[in-house]
């Protein structure tokens, strides 16, 4: 009785939904106490703030969960041996929705009957999660199921140096004919010559104008999609369901159009004067370098705005969705759910959506964004409109990711949001786009090539996919 | 009757005894551990063999599905992968060649130390002792162009002011210094322990004919440790084949896939595409590639009388 008070207790301090507000029937919050669970995700910061306060879950359910962080490459490793293995080793999942969703969805419960079932506690208010985001990191294909619960929500967008633009506005300004604070208006073309600006006239403060996630890893082809989207190309022919929803047949690749090739020129051309170092950084060594001083602005993941306001930048880097091209501003969403494994025992799936529907409840994401170890990156709507939140929009704020809500709620519009394909040959097609763009970034082939090249290794890691999965 | 029979059963025992020799007393004693050495060799073996046969599902316990030579068909195709074996061959060869050079140099001037001989070795043999995963670690750290030492360094002296590990060329050797420091230090503790072991009257003889220090390292010392040479060459090439952690843990294969060897393309492959079966083939052409050379080194010891 004492659990599921604490669980009415927890659950109204949410506030909000209509299912929330219900009473608490029996004991169904306590009713697997003393079960024992592994989750497995990336080492991201919602789970290192969950992990640092799991104490709050053991009092409501008396299950103990056993966290393990790991870097993705290796997480989409681990889970699809266990996958492989059918013991179900790890309950809960960070479940990529590109990595691990896509290829390995038949190993995830459809959550929708735990949703329905009377005996576990009901999720608070499924509309309150952000409606793209749960499309994105939670179905595949079809729209009846859901694998997995918006858990995290990191997004691309533009962050730069505040007393910088301040300092140099006006002359900037004169200079190159407009202004050049980042805005809903900026475009790309105005962000290369911002950088170069920079580069020219102010090494006294910062060495180079701006870095990239350049290194051949799935961070180049993080960056670069978003001016592929800026610029009018994308993966596919219909390219935003293949994003949203996921597809087991994507149809043809449409890399080599005249917008991609376009857009891998304007991104070359980009790297070409950005730092040295963009090439050999994934996005925590541009977040690092950033941190260090060693640019004017960077596109990178929102939730480094934690760092940036801990570190030597403090109160001093602004945010703004990224810049436009011909087509639009296309920020890429990067966000991930939390699904359960269907390899494990019924008990411990039941026990499992007690942990994904807390660590996705609108309290944990706020505990999450006060967390001194990182905070997290909310992914229900209702979070961001908590006075509290509001309030920490504006510096000095002890939610520094809330700085960047701004531009993160412009870039979830679905019109600005960028998606990348969600199928199953995604890790091949993923290597095949930033080896070539590499190869192009090194000078060892022009951006017609780089994208001809790419389209034909999507044709075939699409074709192999299709032969292991007919195995 | 009853001798014939006597007779009959001792023939057919010795038959037996010709066909299947006892075994002697140390066969009898190693026969368990070999036994079980061949269980968990062959097992995997065998194994692989199969699953370079087939198409590997994945999902719900591993599911082989024949494949026929599919995998090594694609194998030998695969320009991708032939282009890993290139960058294989000519990372051995600067890898392998670097560190006998070294380490037979630093051997030969520790072994001539009089005084400090002990803490130099121990400070020469330090990089050995760390896992090479840290050591990727730290050369990554090192070569970062924003906080690194070596990347500083090479920057305020005017060599290099790019990005050492974003540059096809300034990566590769980067990531072989990175190897060839690690492992050095092992080449001269073998090519050590082999000066160490030299009659010191047959040195002693030359000196006193009047031979040069060089001289005595052509024609008496070098011919007299070439076994250790070669041991240590082949400990090192068995080694350096399968050379994985630091680049993965540095430049992940790239830029432009300068630094993407055969094990990082293997790697890639089995856990990141999870296609199992194409890796077990790009595996077991690896293993064949490493008895191949083992076999090379073996005959020129064999030749050289140092192996039975």
């Amino acid at each position: 009785m004492a659990g599921a008070g604490g669980a009415a207790l927890w659950l109204g301090g949410c506030g909000g939904s209509s299912n929330s507000a219900k009473p608490v029937a029996g004991n169904e919050w306590k009713q697997f106490a003393g079960t024992t669970l592994n989750f497995i995700s990336e080492n991201t910061a919602p789970t290192s703030a969950i992990a640092a306060n799991l104490a709050p879950f053991k009092q409501l359910t008396g299950i103990d969960i056993k966290i393990t962080q790991l870097e993705l490459t290796a997480l989409v490793q681990k889970v699809a041996l266990d996958f492989a293995s059918g013991q179900g080793a790890y309950q809960i999942v960070y479940a990529d929705p590109y990595q691990i969703l896509a290829p390995y969805h038949e190993a995830l419960v459809d959550l929708n009957t735990m949703m329905r079932d009377p005996n576990l506690p009901k999720l608070e208010d499924e509309a309150d999660f952000i409606p793209v985001q749960l499309d994105a990191a939670g179905r595949f294909v079809d729209k009846d199921k859901v694998y997995a619960l918006p858990y995290d929500a990191p997004t691309m967008i533009w962050q730069y140096r505040k007393d910088l633009f301040a300092k140099y506005g006006d002359r900037m300004k004169q200079d190159l004919g407009f202004d050049p604070t980042p805005s809903d208006n900026s475009t790309w073309e105005e962000f290369y010559k911002t950088s170069q600006w920079f580069l020219k006239n102010a090494k006294q403060d910062v060495p180079y104008g701006h870095g990239h996630q350049a290194k051949q890893h799935d961070s180049l082809m993080n960056d670069f999609s978003n001016v592929l989207w800026a610029y009018g190309g994308d993966y596919f022919k219909d390219g935003g369901t293949v994003g949203r929803f996921g597809s087991m047949d994507p149809g043809e690749p449409v890399l080599d159009s005249a917008e991609a090739v376009q857009a891998a020129d304007v991104y070359r051309r980009l790297v070409s004067i950005a730092h040295p170092g963009s090439l050999g950084w994934d996005w925590d060594g541009l977040g690092a370098a950033f941190g260090a001083g060693q640019m004017a602005m960077a596109v990178n993941w929102h939730e480094f705005a934690s760092g940036n306001e801990t570190g030597k930048l403090k109160g001093k880097v602004g945010y703004a969705r990224l810049p436009r091209g011909p087509k639009r501003s296309a920020s890429m969403y990067g966000g991930t759910g939390l699904g359960i494994n269907a390899t494990a025992s019924e008990r411990e799936q039941k026990a499992a959506w007690l942990f994904v529907n807390w660590a996705t409840s609108k309290k944990t994401q706020l505990a999450g964004l006060k967390s001194k170890v990182g905070g997290g990156t909310p992914t229900r709507d209702s979070v961001y409109k908590l006075p509290e939140v509001e309030k920490a929009k504006k510096p000095p704020s002890k939610m520094p990711n809330i700085l960047t809500a701004d531009a993160v709620f412009e870039a979830w519009k679905p019109e600005n949001i960028g998606l990348r394909p969600k199928i199953a040959a995604w890790n091949e097609c993923d290597t095949a786009i930033f080896t070539q763009l590499s190869k192009m970034l090194a000078g060892q082939q022009a951006p017609e090539s780089c994208m001809r090249n790419t389209k034909d290794g999507f044709v075939k890691a699409i074709d192999n996919a299709a032969s292991l999965k007919n195995a | 009757m009853a001798a014939g029979t006597v007779e009959r059963s001792s023939s057919t025992a010795r038959t037996r005894t010709r066909r299947f020799p006892a075994l002697s007393f140390e066969g009898r004693m190693l026969a368990p551990a070999l036994i079980l050495l061949a269980a968990l060799s062959l097992f995997p073996f065998v194994y692989i063999v199969i699953m370079s046969l087939s198409r590997v599902g994945l999902i719900g316990g591993i599911d082989l599905h024949w494949a026929g030579l599919h995998n090594w068909s694609k194998l030998f195709s695969d320009s991708s992968v032939g282009a890993a074996w290139v960058r294989s061959v000519v990372y051995f060869v600067l890898t392998v060649g670097l560190e006998m050079v070294l380490g037979i140099g630093i051997a030969l001037l520790v072994h001539g130390m009089v005084w400090g001989k002990n803490l130099v070795i121990s400070l020469v043999l330090m990089p050995m002792f760390m896992a090479p995963v840290i050591v990727g670690l730290l050369g990554r750290f090192l070569t970062d162009s924003t906080y690194g030492l070596y990347a500083w360094v090479l920057r305020e002296t005017h060599v290099f002011s790019g990005d050492i590990l974003g540059g096809t060329k300034s990566a590769f050797v980067a990531v072989t210094l990175m190897d060839v420091w690690e492992w050095t230090p092992l080449i001269a503790l073998i090519v050590l322990a082999g000066l160490s072991s030299l009659p010191k009257p047959v040195l002693e003889a030359a000196r006193v004919d009047g031979a040069s220090y060089w001289q005595r390292l052509r024609y008496i010392v070098m011919p007299m440790i070439m076994g250790v040479v070669i041991v240590a060459l082949l400990v090192r090439s068995m080694d350096a084949i399968r050379y994985f952690d630091i680049i993965y843990n540095t430049t992940n294969g790239g830029p432009a896939d300068a630094t993407k060897v055969v094990p990082i393309r293997l790697y890639e492959t089995a856990f990141r595409f999870f296609d199992l079966g194409y890796a077990a083939a790009i595996g077991l052409s690896m293993l064949a590639v490493s008895i191949l050379i083992a076999n090379l080194f073996m005959r020129t010891l064999k030749r050289r009388g140092l192996a039975k």
